[in-house]
């Protein structure tokens, strides 16, 4: 190489790099500091103040022996066997509802997904009020039907309840992914199947649930790492309460570090609760991934 | 199509009726909190959704009486106004930035930087929580605006995604620019960002939604009343006065509109960039 095109090479190398500080400093800032501090939180003793005393393993032996760490991954599964099935049923249901419309699909469409743009403080507020014990939706069962729901203040509904409002939330979201990916379906499939005397459940069980595959996965993707850091929600409306039965990881998190001054105990819980997610995403993967192609 | 077409057309009817209903359950919330926001607090549990009096009482007492309350509303809402924008600007242009020499120069160390960014990007975002609010006061942010905005300015998965996009940019346009005589931020503001429009907005409309709904982050660094933004203000004042139904449901709209008006002008990038991400 002669001198004048390592020179170029030399200087097109310090002009990359003056272009991608941004994020070379901002990794070193957010990501690399950072992670130094954990490695030093996890074995550490400390409260903030003086300076932190080496402690051995004795954070993780807390974590794990602790009653509302396990509490709350329950919790999250607990969530998540109730949301999933729920949100899964709906959106595919608003999925093929939206297939079937002849007119007004973007006003139902647009109805469904506005429900995602309400923040996560916003949509809280509104449905802890809704769901009040003298709320709106309180207030027409007493008058029609006698009864009231104790929505968010009973240990075995609570979690019902918050799973329900995120379910409003992400019907359209998901809704429209399953419904993109139904129209990328080619009719000819249908046709076939109609001929072949199939039913329309058989056919959604065999072919159109089949074919969504990737969109499915998807979907239970974000809604594990969804479950796994809900905060808002319980942090407005429950507190994690009644009897723990909302905590989560991550208001638990927030709780030992920023009210208890443990932040040790915090930033160790969070790499436990991230392995769990890890592992949650992983084998939910391998269970239910398929490779799917069309044979033309 | 062989089914009897009467009956076919019922269950079209049935669907449509259906799918209207549904769709009008799921806006209710919605309604309800703009129906709360211009009623009395005595009113909004006693009355059925469209009934009046009306008023915009609930509104006035976030400018006028929330001062004697030290629940600053306006303050909060500029404060979330300059935040987000500033957030957005700074992640847009540097993603640009950053993107364009990941994609379009060469240098050493690009392969690490690419392996560095996926590393980064499965990280769940509660991961640092109690380094990154470490990194702040060691950095003496505590109860500033740049500790509100600064995680936001860089995105690792913004990056990813517009490096994908810039890729599908022939290198020849670059060339022909560099010829002309063009300096490599000319290229960038001037050639990558036009030609990459779609990605651009995507970027800038997700890295917006993501500050202005922020919750869990101002509320560990902020603590001045000053300083909240107005998601964490209401949030606060919603834990320290939840009997105060009508102003509250004020500020929630304050707080919620803008989204829904964006969500709405914006449904088609909010829409392709669903799609992308399931890349």
């Amino acid at each position: 190489m002669s001198t004048s095109a390592l020179k170029r090479k030399r200087k097109s190398t310090f002009k990359a790099l003056v272009f991608s500080s941004p994020y070379i400093i901002w990794s070193l800032l957010f990501f690399v500091y950072p992670a130094v501090w954990m490695v030093i939180l996890v074995f550490s003793k400390w409260n903030f103040l003086d300076t932190p005393q080496w402690d051995g393993i004795h954070n993780i032996v807390r974590v794990l022996t602790s009653n509302l760490f396990w509490i709350s991954i329950w919790n999250v599964f607990k969530f998540m066997l109730i949301y999933i099935p729920m949100v899964f049923i709906c959106s595919i249901l608003f999925a093929l509802g939206l297939k079937k419309l002849k007119f007004g699909v973007v006003f139902v469409a647009i109805s469904f997904f506005l429900a995602q743009a309400a923040p996560a403080v916003g949509y809280a507020i509104i449905f802890k009020t809704i769901f009040s014990q003298d709320g709106p939706i309180n207030g027409f069962l007493a008058a029609y039907f006698n009864f009231t729901i104790p929505w968010f203040t009973n240990p075995t509904l609570a979690m019902l309840s918050i799973a329900i409002m995120v379910t409003w939330k992400f019907v359209g979201f998901y809704g429209i992914i399953l419904y993109s990916g139904m129209n990328a379906i080619p009719d000819p499939i249908y046709e076939a199947a109609e001929v072949d005397g199939s039913g329309t459940l058989r056919t959604l069980f065999k072919i159109t649930i089949p074919l969504l595959n990737s969109q499915l996965v998807l979907i239970m993707v974000l809604a594990i790492a969804l479950g796994f850091g809900i905060f808002t929600e319980v942090y407005l409306i429950t507190n994690g309460g009644p009897l723990n039965s909302t905590m989560m990881p991550l208001l638990v998190m927030y709780n030992t570090a920023f009210q208890q001054l443990d932040p040790t105990y915090s930033a160790t819980m969070a790499i436990a609760v991230a392995i769990f997610s890890y592992v949650t995403i992983i084998v939910t993967r391998k269970i239910i991934e398929r490779e799917v192609t069309l044979v033309s | 199509m062989k089914k009897s077409k009467n009956n076919s057309k019922t269950v079209t009817v049935i669907v449509h009726i259906i799918m209207f209903v549904l769709a009008l359950i799921w806006l209710y919330p919605y309604a309800w909190m703009f129906m709360a926001s211009i009623k009395p607090t005595a009113n909004v549990m006693t009355t059925s959704l469209f009934e009046g009096p009306f008023t915009l009482e609930n509104f006035r007492f976030l400018v006028v009486a929330s001062e004697k309350l030290h629940f600053p509303f306006i303050r909060a809402l500029m404060n979330s106004v300059f935040v987000t924008i500033v957030a957005t600007i700074c992640v847009t242009v540097l993603t640009a930035i950053v993107s364009y020499a990941f994609v379009k120069l060469d240098f050493v160390g690009k392969k690490l930087m690419d392996k560095m960014i996926i590393f980064q990007m499965v990280m769940p975002t509660f991961m640092f929580l109690v380094p990154q609010f470490l990194l702040m006061r060691y950095l003496n942010l505590l109860n500033t605006y740049s500790a509100l905005f600064l995680p936001y300015v860089v995105s690792v998965s913004f990056i990813f995604m517009l490096s994908q996009s810039f890729k599908g940019t022939p290198d020849a346009y670059i060339e022909a620019a560099r010829i002309d005589g063009a300096s490599d931020l000319w290229i960038v503001f001037r050639l990558m960002m036009p030609l990459n429009k779609a990605m651009i907005s995507i970027i800038a409309i997700q890295g917006f939604t993501v500050v202005w709904n922020d919750f869990l982050w101002p509320l560990i660094v902020i603590s001045d009343f000053n300083k909240m933004t107005l998601a964490m203000m209401l949030a606060t004042f919603f834990k320290n006065y939840g009997n105060y139904i009508g102003p509250i449901m004020a500020g929630t709209v304050i707080l919620t509109i803008p989204m829904i008006i964006g969500f709405i002008v914006f449904r088609k990038q909010i829409l392709s960039g669903m799609n992308l991400s399931m890349k």
